[in-house]
């Protein structure tokens, strides 16, 4: 659809936040010192706000795919349909894996499907970058593009406002008055922004040296020989499974059984690739035995798998392992090592 | 809401020790669950946890199923204690069955170890359904001991029941009762006993035996897309989306488990 544009004030915007949180659980990014993360709209932290600057450091996965979700007697939860603001692009950009996985497929995920028709997604441009981003690398943009309802894009006290689609508009619809016209130059300041953002994602992934997908396809297969690429980057891996964790687009879970008083439960539970017992069977066989088979898995999947079945890198480039990981691994120096046949061991020791 | 993570529940009827560590549960889902030979199934303890197994009995018979089911950790041992009475669940089936109609008109060979057999009764029962289909049907069943051979007391009955099935079973280390083969499952794999160019195999065991046996059919003439390998991975959702069971391009549970050797070979650490 024709994507309709407005502007809106940002105190008008917190007005709106508060009126729909009667309604809807709304989710915002804080500023917590330097971090950013998702809070539940408390109009006492209006000056804690932050809706531009760059991805929140927890993945918005966990909205719709909770950490642990129960999955067999559902009489819980709050059914309040969940509004989240101030997604980035990298998060949004997920859910075309999250969606492939968990929606496609011979069979759909009930719990899944009903979490995601359940949340409206407001995203948010990036008014900066961060050493880490590299979303240019992975054919995304430090805005959003796609998997919105609604963008915002900061623009001195306002924001321009993105509709994309029906359940953007009926939030429009309903709340017409805080909603203004923008002008010509209104526009402008966003391509201004966007520009602005691009060029300093731009020169770090420059400045690092760091592989595009063009450059990527298939290096993952041509490493499999490259054992000492791997055993180098391991050596230092904790098998904490953070890099798995804190990844928009891991999506691997276990189910897990609970006998309690009240009865017996199934719960769904994130996973990790890298703990030594995800792959391993009963009597302790195990096709990925070593730290390194596991960490070298971890990019076929992302980075041989999922272009092949879906054509889509499962990375955004939101450099969140590499800000988590305990041991200095740098998914941007395992790329660059696999595309140039050089690297240099994690600084760590 | 239709839940693919929840268990239809299942009585269990009856408890056959075929081994020292092998058992034979025959269970009677509330409402009842087809499936097609080489499919498999989640069976589960409630509260406790689910591991996937595939059914031992006949296709056609549709409100029963067996599961053979061998002691190996958490969950098996404690299904190990269940009796008949007792409730249990069971979700499925799950991906692909030994492709039958692919292997009509062609002599079948095949190769089991071990709890291996389990699947491949299920696919003996289904060919002896339609046997005159199928030119001929040669089994190779290798176990440890000869008292660890699974459905001793069926084997004599599978052999009466269709004129054309050869059966041949082989243990590892002999005994004074033992008149058989004493050697690993591959030396009662022999040139001649089938027609290569028109003939399918198909092996199921642990991975080890699989890997060797794999090597001694492609000996023996047999194509790689002819040999098809039940691949046992770490599952859990057996659904596609819980990523435990990929190997290469693939998940387990849906693209499998079985697969043609052709298609696998190439991918890292498939025997381990
Ligand atoms: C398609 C298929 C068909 C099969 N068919 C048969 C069959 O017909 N007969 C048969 O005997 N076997 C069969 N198996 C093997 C059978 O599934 C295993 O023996 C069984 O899973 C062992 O489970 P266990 O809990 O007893 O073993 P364990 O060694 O305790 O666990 C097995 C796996 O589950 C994980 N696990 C167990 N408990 C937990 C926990 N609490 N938290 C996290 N992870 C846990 C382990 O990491 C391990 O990967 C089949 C396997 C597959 C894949
Ligand atoms: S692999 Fe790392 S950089 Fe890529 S999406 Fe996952 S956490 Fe972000
Ligand atoms: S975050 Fe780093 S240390 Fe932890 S499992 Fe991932 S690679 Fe290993
Ligand atoms: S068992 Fe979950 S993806 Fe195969």
């Amino acid at each position: 659809m024709e994507k309709k544009t407005y502007k809106i004030t940002k105190k008008d915007l917190y007005d709106l936040f508060a009126r729909l949180s009667a309604n809807y659980r709304v989710f915002l990014p804080y500023a917590d010192g330097q971090r950013l993360d998702f809070g539940e709209f408390d109009p006492k932290k209006e000056d804690r706000i932050e809706l531009g600057g760059i991805r929140q450091s927890r993945p918005v996965k966990g909205f719709i795919n909770p950490p642990r979700e129960k999955i067999l007697d559902t009489s819980r939860k709050d059914k309040r349909p969940v509004i989240l603001a101030g997604v980035k692009a990298c998060d949004l950009a997920s859910f075309i894996l999250q969606d492939f996985v968990f929606l496609k497929g011979e069979v759909e995920d009930p719990f899944y499907a009903e979490n995601r028709n359940n949340t409206i997604i407001i995203g948010c441009d990036c008014t900066y970058a961060k050493e880490t981003c590299f979303c240019l690398a992975m054919e995304g943009a430090p805005y959003p593009q796609k998997n919105f309802d609604i963008n915002l894009s900061p623009a001195g006290d306002s924001f321009i406002v993105e509709v994309a689609s029906e359940k953007g508009e009926n939030i429009i619809n309903n709340f017409k008055m805080f909603f203004k016209n923008h002008s010509a130059t209104d526009l402008n300041v966003r391509q201004a922004n966007r520009e602005k953002v691009s060029r300093e994602v731009r020169y770090f992934i420059d400045k690092r040296g760091t592989p595009d997908t063009s450059a990527i396809r298939g290096a993952v297969k041509k490493s499999y020989n490259l054992t000492e690429l791997w055993k180098d980057f391991a050596s230092t891996c904790v098998e904490c499974g953070a890099c798995n964790l804190v990844c928009p687009t891991c999506h691997c879970f276990l189910l897990y059984d609970e006998k309690t008083a009240g009865g017996n439960k199934r719960f769904r539970m994130w996973d990790a690739c890298m703990y030594n017992t995800f792959a391993r069977v009963a009597g302790g066989a195990n096709p990925r035995k070593r730290l390194y088979e596991r960490l070298r898995n971890r990019f076929e999947k992302k980075f041989d798998f999922f272009p092949q079945i879906l054509n889509y890198f499962a990375c955004t480039g939101c450099g969140r392992c590499i800000e988590a990981c305990p041991g200095d691994i740098d998914l941007r120096e395992v790329l660059k090592g696999l595309v140039t046949g050089k690297w240099n061991k994690p600084p760590h020791e | 809401m239709n839940n693919p993570y929840a268990y239809t529940e299942a009585e269990i009827l009856k408890v056959v020790d075929e081994t020292q560590n092998i058992k034979t549960f025959t269970l009677r889902p509330k409402t009842g669950i087809g499936f097609r030979a080489g499919q498999f199934m989640d069976v589960s303890l409630p509260g406790i946890g689910e591991a996937p197994f595939t059914p031992s009995s006949n296709h056609y018979v549709k409100d029963v199923l067996d599961f053979t089911i061998m002691r190996a950790g958490r969950v098996t041992s404690l299904i190990h204690q269940a009796k008949a009475g007792d409730i249990v669940g069971v979700r499925g089936p799950y991906g692909l069955g030994y492709p039958l109609n692919e292997f009509k008109g062609k002599e079948v060979f095949i190769v089991g170890g071990g709890v291996g057999l389990a699947p491949l009764r299920a696919l003996l029962y289904a060919l002896f359904n339609e046997v005159n289909d199928y030119k001929k049907i040669v089994l190779k069943y290798g176990a440890k001991t000869s008292k660890d051979i699974v459905y001793k007391n069926e084997i004599d009955s599978w052999r009466a029941k269709a004129g054309h099935v050869d059966i041949e079973i082989s243990v590892d280390v002999g005994d004074d009762t033992w008149k058989g083969n004493v050697g690993l499952v591959t030396t009662v794999l022999k040139p001649g006993l089938v027609d290569v160019n028109n003939a399918v195999a198909i092996v199921c065991g642990p991975p080890i035996m699989m890997k060797f046996v794999t090597f001694k059919l492609l000996d023996l003439g047999f194509k790689e897309n002819t040999v098809y390998l039940s691949m046992e991975k770490n599952m859990s959702c057996g659904i596609g989306k819980c990523g435990h069971c990929r190997i290469g391009p693939y998940y387990a549970c849906k693209d499998g488990p079985v697969f043609t050797y052709d298609k696998i070979k190439d991918l890292p650490n498939i025997w381990d």
